[in-house]
């Protein structure tokens, strides 16, 4: 194996990953400071909020790994490195990726999920996650696109597992499994509005900063609803005394919904920076800050919106 | 009509655009030819909005944006969107009501196909497809025959009369000289940031003549090749 190559492949990885945080405005010392400490307050507060924090770890972390199975991406490596090697180096990568994940599970004493998302993120080096297939997979979202048509597309197959939990909530009496599920399906369509598109796809439309928002959150309030229907009419039906409850946090989604969008458009053409990050975190660890942060991510998208739309 | 005044577009300190003045009318079709980097796609992007210049671009329209289908050279899609939804997303962001999509596919596309499977022409081919069906009134279209058959060729030349004689205004650039004198009316010549010539159409016969002339000199005989 050419170890040489190997080191300098890495370096220049540390090197990208300098600039990627130089770009959205975190500096070095900060990143390797501050970031840890983030990461392992987060962890806390995960740990400390839900008992279901081991799952949405070990998913959190595969969802990081999955990011290096694309395809094209692999290609270029294996022409780099000679097969043996290459399945040595994206192995090391996902392991590398996992490690501070790895970490905290072992420090909890949850060595079943250090062994199963070892395993799996070893596996997932193995093969490429194809997205140049021509098999449409078909979509209830073709009508609005693109938001949900394309993040759809991609995570098709969590959908089955976050109505698998609402079934196994309703048959082990579980409420909080069943809201979980909800919350699962949210955070999904949280990825979906996590990158900038093409200024073409803005430009193109005829109309005003205020509606263009309007627009995007009206979409995605009606197709996040329409993911959520399974949830919403199960579990009033087993568990009719938290109705109430169901949809406080069904309304507590789509707020948090709208905010990612809108701190979307408040970063754009840039993605969602540190700044942003921030402010999310902070309205996640208290909610009420969102009055604040929703008027304050709107302003910013329809001044960063207006030049765009001509307005 | 578009009146394009003492249009200026500078990057940094190198001036892409350098006091641009053209107007073009409706029911007519221009060319703007140049090499490589000599601003062609500054002038589509200044005249579209999407970039901030300096002089004036005054229009017949409100907002000339929003009757303005531009073709990009390398049109961009979404790993995961159909051709169908691209032509729905397009023509929704234009509030245009579309019917049977399929029956509007006159390049004979695989519309529920992932658009980034297609191949360079049918990109092209796609994004040409939604723009047309926005209805819009006037066309940028930023090199249109890369990477398309020779069929889809002729028929995006006819295409192109067709929409002159609808009154629309075309403004195309094409490294292809045959296409550019089929269709166009007048031809703008950019050099450098500016309008080096203008040819009126019974000039064209003239145009590779002056092309090469103005593009190739002596270059070629600066490699000293033996």
């Amino acid at each position: 194996m050419s170890l040489l190559l190997m080191k300098e492949y890495f370096l220049l990885q540390q090197k990208m990953l300098h600039r990627k945080l130089l770009d959205v405005g975190i500096p070095l010392w900060a990143a390797y400071a501050i970031v840890p400490i983030a990461f392992v307050l987060l962890s806390y507060y995960l740990f400390f909020k839900t008992e279901f924090a081991a799952y949405i770890y070990v998913f959190t972390a595969l969802s990081f790994v999955a990011e290096l199975s694309e395809p094209k991406r692999n290609d270029f490596l294996k022409s780099m490195f000679g097969s043996s090697d290459y399945a040595i180096v994206r192995m090391l990568e996902n392991l590398f990726l996992s490690f501070p994940f790895l970490l905290f599970l072992a420090y909890k004493g949850l060595f079943l999920f250090v062994l199963v998302l070892g395993l799996l993120a070893i596996f997932m080096a193995l093969f490429n996650f194809n997205t140049n297939t021509n098999f449409t997979i078909p979509t209830p979202f073709g009508k609005k696109p693109f938001e949900f048509a394309v993040g759809f597309r991609k995570t098709f197959f969590v959908f089955p597992i976050a109505y698998f939990f609402t079934i196994m909530s309703i048959y082990a009496g579980n409420f909080n499994l069943g809201i979980f599920s909800m919350i699962f399906i949210a955070l999904i369509c949280l990825f979906y509005y996590s990158n900038p598109e093409n200024k073409y796809y803005i430009w193109n439309f005829s109309t005003t900063p205020k509606m263009f928002l309007f627009e995007k959150i009206k979409i995605c309030f009606a197709y996040f609803t329409l993911l959520s229907l399974p949830i919403l009419v199960l579990l009033p039906i087993f568990f009719f005394e938290n109705t109430l409850i169901l949809f406080g946090f069904f309304f507590l989604c789509q707020i948090y919904l709208t905010t990612i969008i809108l701190a979307k458009y408040a970063a754009y053409p840039y993605e969602i920076n540190f700044l942003q990050g921030i402010l999310l975190a902070i309205s996640l660890m208290f909610p009420p800050t969102l009055i604040g942060i929703i008027p304050f991510f709107y302003t910013k998208s329809v001044k960063n919106l207006k030049p765009i739309l001509n307005d | 009509m578009i009146s394009i005044e003492n249009l200026s577009k500078e990057y940094g300190q190198k001036k892409a655009l350098d006091a641009i003045n053209i107007t073009f009318e409706k029911g007519k079709v221009y060319g703007i030819v140049g090499e490589n980097g000599a601003g062609k796609t500054t002038l589509f992007r200044c005249i579209a909005g999407i970039e901030n210049y300096s002089g004036q671009i005054i229009s017949d329209f409100d907002k000339l944006k929003d009757f303005l289908g531009l073709l990009p050279t390398e049109p961009f899609f979404f790993s995961k969107i159909t051709g169908k939804e691209y032509i729905r997303l397009l023509a929704n962001a234009r509030r245009v009501k579309l019917g049977s999509i399929e029956a509007k596919n006159i390049f004979d596309l695989p519309l529920n196909q992932y658009a980034a499977t297609y191949s360079t022409g049918m990109k092209k081919k796609l994004a040409l497809t939604a723009i047309l069906l926005q209805k819009n009134e006037v066309f940028i279209l930023d090199e249109p025959f890369n990477g398309v058959d020779i069929q889809s060729n002729l028929l995006i030349t006819e295409l192109i009369k067709k929409l002159k004689t609808l009154q629309k205004t075309i403004i195309i650039t094409s490294h292809i000289f045959a296409t550019l004198s089929a269709t166009c009316d007048e031809i703008f010549l950019l050099k450098a940031g500016k309008i080096d010539k203008n040819l009126a159409r019974d000039e064209f016969s003239h145009l590779e003549a002056t092309m090469k002339d103005i593009t190739i000199g002596n270059r070629i005989e600066q490699l000293g090749l033996k």
